[in-house]
């Protein structure tokens, strides 16, 4: 007691100040578009009109840093220079065809300097890991192109089937694994508050931009059945992937309330 | 096997020091018989025995202490007289009392004793002898016409002028050991206001020293010497200017001056908060062993000799230490040698060499988080990373020469030091291990680094300093010079958690570092009551430095020559062979006014005013061909008052000062480069008081420091210094009543420190805990023997020396936290040592 007094009136005597900024920690969530409803209808850039049933993405982690990297820099880290201002841990199945946020288990935490860029991690453990059995994102629906029909079905890891060969010998690490598996940098200006909520809003519809249907093969022909195969060796597979880790603002939409 | 070798070493001495000091027999029969001068046997008689005895008693001279500290000592000591009565080996047993000591063994040696006797034969023997000094009305009358106020007074000797409220002074004596001080000789530090030591390397490494509202570092911001010889390690690769002062014996501190802002011309490089300059004495004569076992599987054992009938400044002193350490991966030992020689050249001169060796080893427990802590991941005293720690070893030898002959002065120095230091920390885990394309795939690997820096020191420094009659008042000039040249080696790598491997290279780099400054002052008396001292300071500073791992990546790398997982690459753009080093070379200038104005007019106090500029050269890895050197510059304010007075026999010094610090371009420490990066200007202000108060049987000093420290840009506070620092230490000593063994008091000890540093400011608005610990011992002499108990934290306090907010990841969570974290150093448990010495 005497202590904490002796403490008061010392600190009484000194002039109280701040060294800036605030340490905060806030809710997060994640939903689809704030006009979903269970299903999604869109066209592509193919032509094809999507009509998704089922879609959910694993979120392992969430970013988000003060600067946006250089583009064209060297760096092919999947740790970014620069300072990372907030984070969430925890990982969530999103249903992203639900415009319900689904809130993670855990709270955010950072500070409440303006962030500028978010990223995604897709993963549930070593980013850097080979292998990764971890299901990221599964989706179901109908595309059709006229009287072209594709009930199709499709899964996305990120492993082993998505590692992409350097080519170079100077640069054998021109593509690792974990830039696979990493959303970034997602464009985004907000500052988190202590006690906010953070709401990221992803429309599976960036997914398919550049997704081919002609080039599924069936899986089962009565019923028709297609299947989006999970590698890069498709261009399916290959497009689907680079959909779901396209940066674009229709696709991942952050907002902190 | 330490300790039984360390025992039987302790065990010698004492049985050795029993045997020398056997007293005179009184009233045993002497029933051997003796031969006299025929051969014949004689026949035993029985006949008391006579004691040496004093027959001519010259008073002592009163010795040169303030006017305020003036008053009735006594000093006990213990003197051999020959059988033809003649004294020597006198050596002084009380407490030690430095003004006084050296005057109680020179004035015993020229007494007159009757010899001891023995069946009527006059033998040798030893006695106790009591010297009083008692401060005359005259002898205090000429001091007061001397000096009206001691600080006023010019300086005689070799030591500087004060330079104001700021300037202290610090006669340690018993301060030095009878509170316990974890950080060693610069724990002694915080006897001046201000202060906080605090320590995340280990027990090998140096304290990081906070003043005044600075961040000083190791050293990066503070002057550190002993002896006058500057320990600043220019160009160490942890930091510009890591000073480590574990190589000094806190036994053999016999005082500290200490000058809190940059305002007197001797000061040199890294001056910015400050300088701290040791004063290595050992009061006491003849041979003293020390052996302390502890917690922690503590251990210590000293030895310490100061030659009968030479002064102070001629002693000598090893040490061995070691110590399992608290929680986990703490363990640290080392040893120490420690030696002085003074004498006369010539009735005027002085010559004084000073050597010494100390090694360490060491391992350090680092940061742990606060989320860990509490999710109970990670205990108070854990580690994350068992491969912290270090080896240290330093050599040195200083030689200085005084003269002083008629109205002049003149003082030479020359040293030669080798060091070489080994660091292993890691603040950040795994955070900092960057893929580039042209490295094989890899994960994070481990972000501890692996730093050795050496460096070879030669200094040499002097002055001339001439008393000259202006307004019929001796005035003195004073020319100085320093100089020093650095031949440094840095090497730093990141090890592989996993295996211990180095993986990457930081940093390589070998530099030459030169430093002369030339210094010029002035002391000069208006009156009986105003002085100004002053002058000013210039400094030619140069680097010429090669970095052996220049070019560490490259744009187009040869396909034909990948560069691979190398470091330090061989290639530029496109692929073109180049060496992997780069050379460059610089030099900077810089001149410094520093000065005060003293003024007393009024009976007991002293009011001061001092202005100094200084700078902070710059760490050679950041040197470019031909650019002006960037030193920062500091402007730094000092107002003061000075009161010192004798109230009912205790001598009592009171002192507050007001200051003001800018520095145009800061340094700021980042956990994750692992040094101090550079920050835009920032201004301290603030003020201490500061007290000293003896007696004969207490001895108090206590201190308050408060600053705030802001950038200019913003305003904001600059982080992790504190700005409240207050302690107290406290020593009580004398006779204890109703406790006499065989005739002999028994004189006890006791010692308390308390310190509290208020909540210090954090990166993001943050505040850490306060800091509130006490130290203490008691201690209990009989004769030559002290028994004592030191306890530090004695409430066993769980706190958090040091607290930091900055990202790291220790892999405690499944996905790498990559944001600001809180994240602590522990201080130490209550720590409580048995301390067994005896006189020989």
């Amino acid at each position: 007691m005497k202590v904490n007094a002796l403490g008061l009136v010392l600190a009484a005597t000194a002039c109280t100040s701040s060294t800036g900024g605030q340490i905060v920690s806030f809710d997060v969530s994640a939903a689809g578009p704030a006009d979903a409803a269970g299903t999604r209808a869109f066209d592509n850039g193919l032509g094809w009109h999507v009509e998704l049933s089922a879609a959910t993405l694993h979120i392992g982690a969430i970013y988000m840093n003060a600067t946006v990297p250089t583009s064209g820099a060297q760096f092919t880290n999947c740790i970014l220079p620069g300072l990372y201002t907030a984070e969430e841990l925890a990982g969530l199945d999103v249903d992203v065809l639900s415009a319900t946020p689904q809130t993670f288990p855990t709270r955010g935490e950072g500070t409440d300097d303006e962030v500028k860029a978010g990223e995604l991690w897709l993963t549930s453990g070593d980013i850097n890991a080979a292998a990764d059995p971890t299901l990221i994102a599964a989706v179901a629906g109908v595309a059709t192109d006229g009287s072209a029909s594709r009930p199709f079905t499709g899964r996305v890891t990120i492993g082993a089937n998505r590692l992409i060969a350097s080519s170079d010998p100077a640069h054998p690490s021109a593509h690792p694994i974990c830039k696979q598996r990493i959303v970034s940098p997602i464009a985004i200006a907000l500052a988190p508050r202590d006690g906010g909520q953070l709401l990221i809003r992803v429309d599976p519809a960036a997914w398919f931009a550049n997704v081919d249907f002609t080039a599924l093969t069936a899986v089962t022909t009565s019923p028709p059945a297609f299947e989006i195969p999970d590698d890069n060796a498709t261009d399916a597979g290959q497009n689907l992937l680079s959909g779901l880790r396209s940066t674009g603002s229709d696709n991942y939409q952050f907002s902190f309330e | 096997m330490n300790r039984l070798f360390i025992a039987i070493i302790i065990f010698t001495f004492a049985a050795s020091s029993v045997a020398r000091a056997e007293p005179v027999d009184a009233g045993v029969p002497i029933d051997a018989p003796s031969a006299d001068a025929t051969g014949a046997p004689a026949r035993p008689v029985y006949v008391l025995p006579s004691f040496a005895v004093v027959t001519r008693r010259d008073p002592p001279i009163y010795p040169d202490v303030p006017v305020a500290r003036r008053r009735p000592v006594d000093v006990s000591v213990r003197v051999d007289v020959d059988a033809a009565g003649q004294p020597s080996n006198a050596h002084v047993r009380s407490p030690a009392n430095p003004p006084f000591d050296d005057v109680a063994e020179g004035a015993v040696l020229g007494w007159a004793f009757a010899p001891a006797t023995t069946n009527g034969v006059a033998t040798a023997s030893s006695l106790d002898v009591t010297v009083h000094f008692e401060p005359t009305a005259a002898a205090t009358a000429a001091a007061e016409v001397i000096t009206i106020h001691d600080e006023l007074a010019p300086t005689t000797a070799t030591k500087p002028p004060s330079t104001g409220a700021a300037d202290y002074r610090i006669d340690v004596g018993q301060m030095a050991t009878a509170v316990p001080r974890k950080e060693g000789a610069a724990g002694l530090l915080q006897l001046a206001p201000g202060f906080l030591l605090t320590n995340e390397g280990g027990e090998g490494h140096a304290e990081q020293i906070f003043l005044r509202g600075f961040d000083a570092r190791e050293g990066q911001d503070i002057e550190l010497r002993v002896g006058g010889d500057v320990v600043n390690q220019v160009g160490n690769l942890h930091g510009n200017g890591y000073a480590d002062l574990h190589f000094i014996l806190p036994e053999l501190v016999e005082s500290v001056r200490v000058v809190e802002g940059p305002y007197d011309p001797r000061q040199g490089n890294f001056a910015v908060a400050g300088s701290a300059d040791y004063e290595l004495g050992l009061a006491k004569r003849g041979l003293f062993a020390s052996y302390e076992t502890g917690s922690f599987g503590t251990s210590r054992a000293l030895l310490l000799w100061g030659p009968p009938g030479d002064g102070p400044h001629t002693f000598g002193g090893v040490e061995v230490y070691q110590t399992s350490g608290f929680g986990q991966n703490r363990d640290a030992r080392r040893a120490t040698a420690l030696g002085q020689v003074e004498a006369k050249v010539g009735k005027h001169g002085l010559w004084r060499l000073t050597s010494g060796a100390y090694i360490s080893d060491y391992h350090s427990a680092g940061v742990i988080r606060e989320d860990d802590y509490d999710a109970g991941r990670k205990g108070f005293y854990d580690t994350y990373d068992f491969g912290q720690g270090g080896s240290v070893a330093r050599v040195f030898v200083l030689g200085a020469i005084d003269h002083h002959h008629d109205d002049i002065t003149y003082h030479h120095q020359l040293s030669l030091t080798g060091q070489t230091m080994r660091l292993r920390e890691d603040f950040t885990g795994f955070l900092l291990d960057q893929q580039t394309s042209f490295q094989q795939p890899h994960p994070q690997r481990g972000d501890l680094i692996d730093l050795e820096s050496d460096a070879l020191t030669a200094q040499a420094s002097g002055f001339m300093r001439q008393t000259h009659t202006w307004l019929d008042r001796a005035q003195h000039l004073e020319l100085g010079y320093f100089a020093r040249l650095d031949r440094t080696s840095g090497v730093q790598y990141r090890d592989e958690a996993a295996n211990d491997h180095p993986y990457h290279k930081d940093t390589d780099l070998d530099a030459t570092l030169g430093d002369v400054g030339l210094d010029a002052s002035a002391d000069l008396r208006f009156t009986d009551w105003l002085a100004l001292r002053g002058g000013g300071r210039t400094d030619l500073l140069s680097y010429n430095a090669i970095d052996n791992c220049a070019v560490q990546d490259v744009s187009h790398p040869s396909p034909n020559n990948p560069p691979g997982d190398a470091s330090c690459l061989s290639q530029e753009n496109f692929g073109n062979y180049r060496e992997p080093v780069q050379r460059a070379t610089t030099a900077g200038t810089a001149v410094l006014p520093r000065g005060a104005v003293l003024f007393g007019p009024l009976k007991n106090v002293i009011g001061s005013l001092a202005y100094g500029e200084g700078v902070r050269s710059i760490d050679p890895s950041y040197i470019t061909q031909d650019v002006k050197t960037p030193f920062a510059s500091i402007r730094s304010y000092d107002a003061g008052l000075d009161y010192q007075a004798s109230l009912h026999d205790v001598a009592t010094s009171l002192k507050l000062s007001a200051f003001r610090t800018h520095v145009d371009k800061d340094l700021i420490f980042s956990e994750t480069v692992g040094r101090a990066v550079l920050a835009n200007g920032t201004t301290r202000t603030g003020a201490s008081l500061a007290g000293r108060a003896t007696s004969r049987w207490f001895d108090q000093s206590a201190s308050l420091t408060v600053v705030q420290s802001t950038f200019d840009d913003t305003g904001l506070l600059i982080p992790y210094v504190p700005d409240v620092v207050a302690r107290t230490d406290t020593v009580v000593f004398g006779e204890l009543p109703y406790y006499n063994v065989d005739g002999t008091p028994v004189t006890g000890l006791a010692g308390l420190g308390v310190t509290y540093v208020g909540r210090r400011a954090l990166p993001y608005g943050e505040r850490s805990d306060a800091v509130f610990t006490l130290d203490g011992s008691v201690q209990a002499t009989w004769r030559r023997y002290t028994v004592g108990l030191k306890a530090s934290n004695l409430l066993d306090n769980r706190y958090r020396l040091g607290e930091y907010n900055y990202a790291s990841d220790f892999h405690n969570q499944g996905e790498p936290t990559l944001t600001v974290a809180r994240q602590f150093t522990a201080g130490a448990p209550r720590t409580v040592v048995l301390q067994l010495q005896v006189q020989l």
